[in-house]
Formats: C-alpha cells, sequence, structure tokens
C-alpha cells in the first residue's frame, strides 16, 4: 500500500501554532497560506486540529475550515472539539472529509458507534494520545492535559471493535521534541492494529521517517513542525501574513531541537529508498 | 462563453462544498441540488458520498431525490456517481444488513472483510488501471500520466461490476480486484474521490467531461 505523508496544522483563534510535547503554543501564521503551500508541494493530506476546543468545550474550526479548505484538494480531516452528530454534520459541509476525535471517543463510547452508523467507518478517525508512564503506555485525552487510566494498547483494540476507519496515534513523549519516532510503540501498535494507523509525534529528519516505515505497519507519518518551519520563511515573505506571535525563535534555524524538511524532499528520499510514496 | 451547469445531489451527509470546488475549479457552474427539480437544464448530475448505504438509499427515497436520479438516468444525462454514489447506482449493497440499491449497474456492493484484502478499511491511494479508450482520452501524455498516478479512496464495501465492458477501471486491495471506474453512455460511476485525489483527480475530470460535453 501506497504509505502517506500528511501534514498537521494545530489552530489556535485561527492562527497556526505549534507547541511541544503538545503544550508551549507558539504562534507561527495563518494556517490557509500554510495549507495551500502543502498541496502545492504535492502533500497527501491535511489535517486540521483545534488544539483548545476539547478544553474550552468548544467547537470553532468550521468557518475556518471552510476558508482553509477552498483550494485544497487533498483530503482534509478535521479534529478538536467534535463530540455529537452535528459537529460532524459541520465539518463535513464545511470541506472536511473525514474527522477525528478523542476525547468525546474516551466519554462517551455510544456517540462513535452512532458516527460510524450513519457516516460509515471511514469518516471516522480516532486519534490517541498517549504517554509512557514507566514502562506502560497511558491515553489522556484533552490535547495530553487530562490522564486516564487507559492502556493504550487495549484502546487501540476497543476502537478498533467500534468499526472506525483509521487511529492517529500520538506520542505525547516525543511530539514537538524531534526525538525521532518511539519506534517501540509503533511497532507493537501496528502488529495489534488491523485498520489504518498513522505515526505523529518526533519527527526529526528524513531518516526517521523511513525507518518507521521499514520497520513498522504503519500506513502514513503525520508531520507538523518539521513541516512548518521548512516553508515558514518563504511564507512569511508573503506580505499577508502578519504574525503576533513569538518566532524569533526560528530566525535561528541551526538552534538546538529545531529540525524541519520539505514533502518534496522527503518524497524523493523515500522514494530512493524504495518505499511506495505518491 | 456559457459555463455548463452541474447539480450536486445533496444527501446532507456528505462532503459536496469538495465536489462543489472541484468542479468550479475546472470550469463548471454548481448547483447543490436538496429537493426534486426538473433536471432538463443540467449538463452533469453528480451523486457524490461519503457515508452508509442504507442511511444513503432512505434519504434519497424520503426526500424524493430517488425520483430525480432515475429521471436523469432514464434521459441519458450525463452523470457521475463517486464513491457511496458509484454503489448507489449498483443493485444492492451489504453494509450494515442488505439495502436494495438503484441498481442501474448490475452487480452486489460487497464487504471487503469477507476477502484476502490488505486493508478492510480502505483509506489512501491506490493505483487505477484505466481504460483511456472507454473513458474517451485519447492525449497519449495524458494517459500516461493517469495511469502513473494514483487517486484517493476510502471505503469499506467495494463492488466487481458483472458486465466488464463497462469497467473502465480497476483497482487492486491485496489480492482483491475491484471496479474503481464504470461507465455505460454517459453514467460514470467512480469508486475514488476525484475531488480529493491532487492534480491527477482535476486532469482526469476535466479531460473526461471536456469529451462528454462536446
Amino acid at each position: 500500500m501506497i504509505k502517506r505523508i500528511i501534514a498537521r496544522l494545530d489552530i489556535k483563534n485561527n492562527f497556526l501554532v505549534k507547541g511541544m510535547h503538545l503544550e508551549g503554543l507558539r504562534i507561527l501564521g495563518y494556517p490557509e497560506f500554510f495549507a495551500e503551500k502543502y498541496f502545492e508541494e504535492n502533500v497527501d493530506e491535511i489535517i486540521f486540529q483545534d488544539v483548545v476546543a476539547s478544553l474550552y468545550k468548544r467547537n470553532q474550526l468550521s468557518s475556518l475550515t471552510n476558508k482553509i479548505s477552498k483550494n485544497i484538494f487533498v483530503p482534509i480531516t478535521v479534529g478538536g472539539g467534535i463530540r455529537n452528530i452535528n459537529d460532524i454534520k459541520k465539518a463535513l459541509v464545511n470541506g472536511a472529509d473525514r474527522v477525528s476525535i478523542n476525547t468525546a471517543a474516551v466519554n462517551d463510547k455510544k456517540f462513535i458507534k452512532e458516527s460510524v452508523e450513519l457516516f460509515g467507518s471511514s469518516t471516522i478517525t480516532i486519534t490517541i494520545e498517549t504517554l509512557k508512564v514507566g514502562e506502560k503506555y497511558k491515553v489522556f485525552t484533552d490535547s495530553g492535559r487530562t490522564e486516564t487510566n487507559i492502556d493504550t494498547f487495549d484502546w487501540i483494540k476497543e476502537v478498533q471493535d467500534m468499526r472506525v476507519g483509521e487511529i492517529i496515534l500520538t506520542s505525547i513523549n516525543n511530539e514537538g521534541t524531534g526525538k525521532g519516532f518511539d519506534l517501540d510503540l509503533y511497532k507493537k501498535a501496528s502488529t495489534i492494529c488491523k485498520i489504518s494507523l498513522l505515526a505523529h509525534g518526533g519527527t526529526r529528519n528524513l531518516e526517521d521517517v523511513y525507518k518507521l516505515f521499514l520497520n513498522t505497519d504503519i500506513d502514513g507519518v503525520v508531520v507538523a513542525s518539521a513541516f512548518h518551519f521548512n516553508y515558514y520563511k518563504e511564507l512569511l515573505n508573503k506580505k499577508e501574513i502578519l504574525l503576533q506571535g513569538s518566532t524569533d525563535f526560528l530566525k535561528n534555524k541551526d538552534k538546538k531541537n529545531i529540525f524541519f524538511f520539505g514533502i518534496q524532499d522527503l518524497k524523493k528520499y523515500l522514494k530512493s529508498k524504495n518505499i511506495n510514496i505518491r | 462563453m456559457k459555463k455548463p451547469l452541474v447539480g450536486i445531489i445533496d444527501m446532507s451527509t456528505n462532503n459536496i462544498l469538495s465536489i462543489k470546488r472541484a468542479l468550479e475549479y475546472i470550469g463548471f457552474e454548481a448547483i447543490i441540488i436538496n429537493e426534486q427539480i426538473n433536471v432538463e437544464k443540467f449538463d452533469l448530475l453528480v451523486l457524490p458520498g461519503v457515508g452508509a448505504y442504507h442511511e444513503a438509499m432512505k434519504k434519497l427515497r424520503d426526500t424524493k431525490l430517488i425520483l430525480l436520479i432515475e429521471q436523469a438516468l432514464n434521459k441519458n444525462k450525463n452523470f457521475l456517481g463517486i464513491c457511496l454514489g458509484m454503489q448507489l447506482l449498483f443493485e444492492e449493497s451489504e453494509e450494515f444488513g442488505f439495502t436494495k440499491g438503484i441498481g442501474f449497474f448490475k452487480g452486489k456492493v460487497k464487504n471487503f472483510n469477507k476477502f484476502n484484502v490488505e486493508k478492510q478499511t480502505f483509506i489512501g491511494w491506490n493505483r487505477i488501471k484505466f481504460e483511456t479508450k472507454q473513458l474517451l482520452i485519447q492525449e497519449k501524455s495524458i494517459e500516461k500520466d493517469l495511469q502513473n498516478s494514483a487517486f484517493y479512496f476510502v471505503h469499506s464495501l467495494f463492488v466487481n461490476c458483472e458486465n466488464k465492458e463497462i469497467e473502465a477501471g480497476a483497482s487492486f486491495n491485496g489480492d482483491l480486484n475491484f471496479s474503481s471506474i464504470v461507465k455505460k453512455d454517459k453514467v460514470i460511476a467512480f469508486q475514488f474521490h476525484p475531488e480529493k485525489s491532487g492534480n491527477s483527480g482535476l486532469i482526469l475530470l476535466k479531460n473526461l467531461f471536456e469529451n462528454l460535453l462536446q
């Protein structure tokens, strides 16, 4: 199967933001410019994630999705604060192709079953945020803020039984750190998981992604920081982008912890390593 | 020049906005249809779809949009079914029990989970073996481009159309070969999402309808 390269845009108050371990969010710019750039660069899919929606019990992403998705002709998954059938309808009507659900899935399993029946398996993606505590992987909700007692691998099985189409597995330990992927996590998860499974959290360089595909049965990789930081300078030259936030940390790109590469670079590299890529 | 007019049939559980934008992008004027109206003025009708088969059929019956679809098919209108919209054009589906479909094409919609497939719910990009002649695509460079491209599929069900003469494209999920494009006269159906298949999807739509609308 063709491995998917997916860009994730974390959104807070209509801005593209990026944090570390799902926290410490910095504003990077307007998401629509990044999304359009990623489409031009041949990305396979884009995820918009409202990173504070669930915490504040709201769902504001629809109008923004409508605007951002205008010139994007690849699939769009929208997540963050989706907690009822109407939220899903709203997302789909505004340009989303699929929705991703985390917190509401843990709190309300009946809602997931209903959604699958109404919209079909393939419309429903479950995001699992996991933190390694000692030797155990535990499920977190509310963008990594709330700990549950659920074991990640048990949850993968349970979610699968609810007949959802896909799982995005985020490693909170590695997210935004550029540490590389937690290969043990993804190896074990992809052995258990029979449905589509995507890895998110920790991309450092091209080789990391290659190793992920080589050593695990992961179907796709979700990249945020590495793409944002790569295109950030170029997009900054667009006059329309007015930045409110502190992005000085990016100006000195050789600083530690700042890793970046382009979508085309990644695809070319993976192709050269015989990974099946679009 | 007046733009050709496309009517997109709205079942309220599907991604009509994406389809509308893609068709506008390739030069159509697009109208969303959610009640029964005369199909005469449309150059093309689109039956899109994400969602569950039985819900979609129920919706089409409740809203009487089914009559509009049957009218368009009887009058030999240009008609495009996408994903679930393709499956609805077949006789019946086994998604969550059996549901009767529109029955324009012969064949049953089946679940991947009973076959030797790579993914029971396929979400992602897949290649298509095109019968470009059937699709009226003659230009060699476009043909080559399409045969080498990947297209975006999301489905847990599939059809294998009984009449292979109308199969204009086929794909694999693991060892299982299924119909990814079916075309009979002016009625065409895609299992994949051309509106979400990057530039290749737009190129395919543009070429197909340039030829059909001539």
